[in-house]
């Protein structure tokens, strides 16, 4: 192809004729307009972005209404800053004012029976056994914790979500902890021997009046065990029991009364306590040692769905059609020619593809976010109806950064996935070629996994591009909770953005391939 | 003047062959009325199309390797109690169906679009005006070559699972894939039935759309968002109303050997439910065929 600078001639034209017409410009504002005149005036690629909006519409409406659920349990308090929490422990306190410390030697932490006295009780790691500092015995209320885990060693928490980690070697009973109050700071401390300490952690609770309550606690979430084998997941939660002995408690400072046991937990409405079936809460002191027996968990409660990703379910559905619309964009002009018109036009095919994807990806950003504003307006009032609200699942408002951002999300995951989509139609040149594997690409990843063990399972969420999905991810998890987390329930184990980070790395390079293509290759 | 001379010669070459054409056409059956021609002619439109054959050894390569990934991955090392799980090993060593599927699927709706889009379709529905015989040759085609292609593609990966699950140390609670299991065996033939069944339900729907991409993307959105949906939902009746109605979910039942009771819908009703998509599309493709300009 031998290129005319149409500008540099300086020969009139033989004929004398001179076109009425100003002579076109090649700028990439023209490109575009170009390529959004082509988008726009084949009536069966408006028909197909408007089938992708319904598809991902309809297909969020019927993911909500299959989702039902109980609506969680009935223990649930609400810390200081708005946090639904768990907060349940047996607590063998007194009354402290002013400033001074607290010491005690963990002696020992075992498995307890449980609600199946039949079965081996299990012991989480997360069991939690130490000196706690309370504002009051009201459960959300604020406080610092110095404890013994038996599976993430020793730790000083704080008002639920705070989680400083101390040794972790030798976790193993005897550990002597000790928590000091000096004016509103509280620091936990650890040691071997009961000489030589090792401070954890400090920090500044919530709510703390001058009079305090100090003492020894335990309590032990359930032990969560999997059985994933191909095609079907089995999670226990197994309610576990933990017995703590504790001995060698001293108080320091303004202690008032005698130490006196108490079961830290709100007011349940079943008769048999916050877990039907489970024996009591107990605590013995004999001589100078304390056992403490107890079930329940001091954290953050994290729901197992997040409704906001559950009402934007269809996205994946509403790919199907986007990615027939990103393989035509630029097959259908192969196929019908009209690709050379386009480069005899504008010879700079890089260009032209750039235009395409600006063109592609602003239509299907704003169809992705139409469909994505429609789907959450919607699916919110069927999932409170089938049991997704508060205190279990907060109120999703539309101002929530974490909701604005999973909104927003859709519609540039969704103008990704297409550009990815005109990115393999130009490597392929092949109409069914590319719709098929870019769908097979996008959405078998989704089927499979939940057969997939978890390994294999995670490394396909975060190495595919469906990635991108966690864009629509609006709960915060912390580290301290051991929680089934399943890729195929929606669950990832890195942030938002990452997500969508690898795929729009996955797009670029998948552009700039098709770019090096389409010079490289004769059209 | 040498030039009128050759044109008069080759306009007097045909004539000359005239006489000799009525033996053939007007007296009895033209060859291609004949089925088995008609069929013999989309044989030669298929097999003479590289893109056929590239199809044809992506559709295997794709579901034993897939298959093989999938046995691969087994592990044992969620199992608490050493022994209690129990994968279903032919469904796992029959996972690649969700990969070959969308090529059957490709290959099926080529079949009938790729003469719409280049306009063969005018030579064929010229040479066999009978156009039900026209889709029923290309279905039977269709089918046969599904059939040589799904055989070894189930074929090999029941055989790389046969390798694979030793080396992969399982305490293995039954034993190795055989086909004289009565289970493995009904499994292995409803998997090429299923390849089958969807290859036709692709060439139904093709037939009715007529376009390339609008075929392609409603099979495969047929095939994959009952899955998905299913995935979705945590109602159990909700997830077993979706997989009895969605036709690649219903149609893999067939390959489970073990907790059938589990199943949403038993093998063989499941296949017949992809069966009846696939009947419907055909029977709205040729009815579509029969009343349309080509």
């Amino acid at each position: 192809m031998s290129t005319t600078e149409t500008t540099a001639s300086p020969h009139p034209q033989p004929t004398g004729y001179t076109s009425p017409l100003s002579r076109g410009r090649d700028g990439f504002r023209q490109l575009l307009h170009a390529e959004w005149t082509k988008l726009r005036t084949v009536r069966r690629w408006s028909l197909t972005l408007l089938g992708a909006v319904l598809a991902t519409i309809l297909a969020s409406l019927l993911s909500a209404q299959g989702n039902q659920t109980s609506g969680g349990e009935d223990t649930i308090a609400v810390s200081a800053d708005g946090t639904t929490v768990r907060d349940n422990f047996r607590f063998v306190h007194q009354s402290l004012t002013g400033d001074g410390s607290v010491t005690v030697r963990v002696a020992g932490i075992v498995p307890a029976p449980g609600r199946n006295a039949d079965r081996p009780p299990i012991l989480s790691p997360w069991t939690k056994a130490g000196l706690i500092a309370k504002a009051s015995t009201v459960p959300g209320t604020g406080y610092a914790a110095i404890m013994l885990t038996p599976g993430h060693g020793v730790r000083f928490q704080h008002d639920f979500t705070g989680d400083t980690a101390g040794s972790s070697a030798g976790t193993a009973a005897p550990r002597w902890l000790r928590l000091t109050r000096t004016g509103a700071l509280l620091t936990g401390y650890e040691s071997t021997d009961g000489a030589t300490w090792h401070k954890v952690g400090s920090a500044k609770p919530a709510g703390l009046s001058d009079t305090i309550e100090v003492g020894m606690f335990t309590t032990s979430p359930e032990a969560v065990t999997m059985n994933r084998s191909f095609s079907s997941t089995e999670v226990n939660g197994e309610l576990g029991m933990a017995t703590a002995t504790f001995d060698h408690y001293t108080a320091d400072g303004r202690v008032t009364g005698t130490l006196r046991p108490d079961d830290v937990r709100r007011a349940a409405s079943s008769p048999n306590g916050p877990f039907p079936g489970m024996p009591s809460n107990t605590s013995t002191a004999d001589n100078g040692t304390y056992t403490i027996t107890a079930a329940g968990d001091i954290a953050p409660l994290e729901p197992d769905m997040d409704p906001v990703q559950q009402g934007l379910r269809g996205t994946m559905t509403g790919l199907i059609p986007l990615a027939a619309l990103g393989v035509l964009f630029i097959t259908a002009e192969f196929r019908r020619g009209m690709i050379l018109t386009t480069f005899t036009a504008s010879p700079r095919r890089g260009r032209v593809l750039a235009a395409k994807a600006v063109v592609l990806g602003a239509v299907t950003f704003v169809a992705g976010l139409l469909a994505a504003l429609v789907s959450f307006g919607i699916t919110r009032g069927i999932l409170r109806g089938n049991g997704f609200k508060p205190p279990m699942f907060p109120e999703a408002r539309w101002s929530d950064g974490s909701v604005l951002r999973a909104l927003v999300g859709t519609g540039v995951l969704m103008a990704l996935v297409t550009v990815c989509a005109l990115a393999v139609g130009t490597l392929l040149r092949n109409t069914a070629a590319g719709i098929a594997v870019v769908v097979v690409v996008m959405v078998l990843p989704q089927i499979l996994i939940s057969g997939l063990p978890l390994g294999a399972a995670r490394f396909l969420v975060q190495s595919t591009p469906m990635a991108g999905f966690s864009i629509q991810n609006t709960t915060h998890r912390v580290p301290q909770v051991d929680n089934v987390c399943l890729p195929e329930e929606g669950c990832y184990t890195y942030g938002p953005y990452a997500g969508l980070g690898v795929l729009a790395a996955y797009t670029a390079v998948l552009l700039a391939l098709a770019v090096w293509q389409l010079r490289r290759r004769k059209v | 003047m040498p030039a009128p001379i050759t044109e008069r010669s080759s306009a007097h070459r045909p004539r000359a062959a005239v006489p000799r054409a009525p033996d053939h056409t007007h007296r009895g059956q033209h060859p291609l009325r004949l089925f088995p021609a008609a069929v013999h002619a989309e044989w030669t439109k298929l097999r003479t199309l590289s893109s056929t054959w590239w199809l044809l050894a992506a559709i295997t390569a794709a579901t034993v390797a897939a298959g093989a990934a999938a046995t691969g991955a087994l592990s044992s090392e969620h199992c608490p109690p050493p022994g209690s799980c129990d994968p279903d090993q032919v469904r796992t060593a029959l996972t690649g169906l969700w990969i070959g599927q969308a090529i059957v699927a490709v290959l099926g709706v080529l079949m009938a679009c790729n003469e719409y889009a280049t306009g063969t379709i005018h030579t064929t529905l010229t040479a066999i005006p009978d156009r039900l015989r026209v889709l029923a040759a290309k279905a039977v085609l269709l089918a046969g070559i599904t059939t040589a292609t799904a055989v070894p593609a189930v074929g090999g990966s029941l055989l790389a699972a046969r390798f694979i699950l030793p080396t992969r140390g399982h305490k293995l609670a039954h034993p190795a894939i055989s086909l004289t299991d009565g289970a493995t065996a009904r499994a292995a033939i409803g998997a090429v039935l299923y390849l089958v069944a969807i290859a036709l339900l692709s060439l139904g729907l093709a037939f009715l759309l007529r376009d390339t991409a609008g075929a392609i993307t409603t099979a495969l959105g047929l095939l994959y968002v009952f899955p998905l949906l299913a995935g979705f939902v945590n109602s159990p009746t909700w997830q077993d109303n979706i997989r009895t109605f969605g036709p690649a979910s219903a149609g893999q039942s067939i390959t489970a050997t073990h907790h059938l009771d589990a199943l949403p819908i038993a093998p063989w009703p499941g296949l017949g439910v992809l069966a009846l998509y696939a009947a419907a599309a055909l029977t709205c493709g040729s009815i579509a065929l029969c009343r349309r300009d080509a």
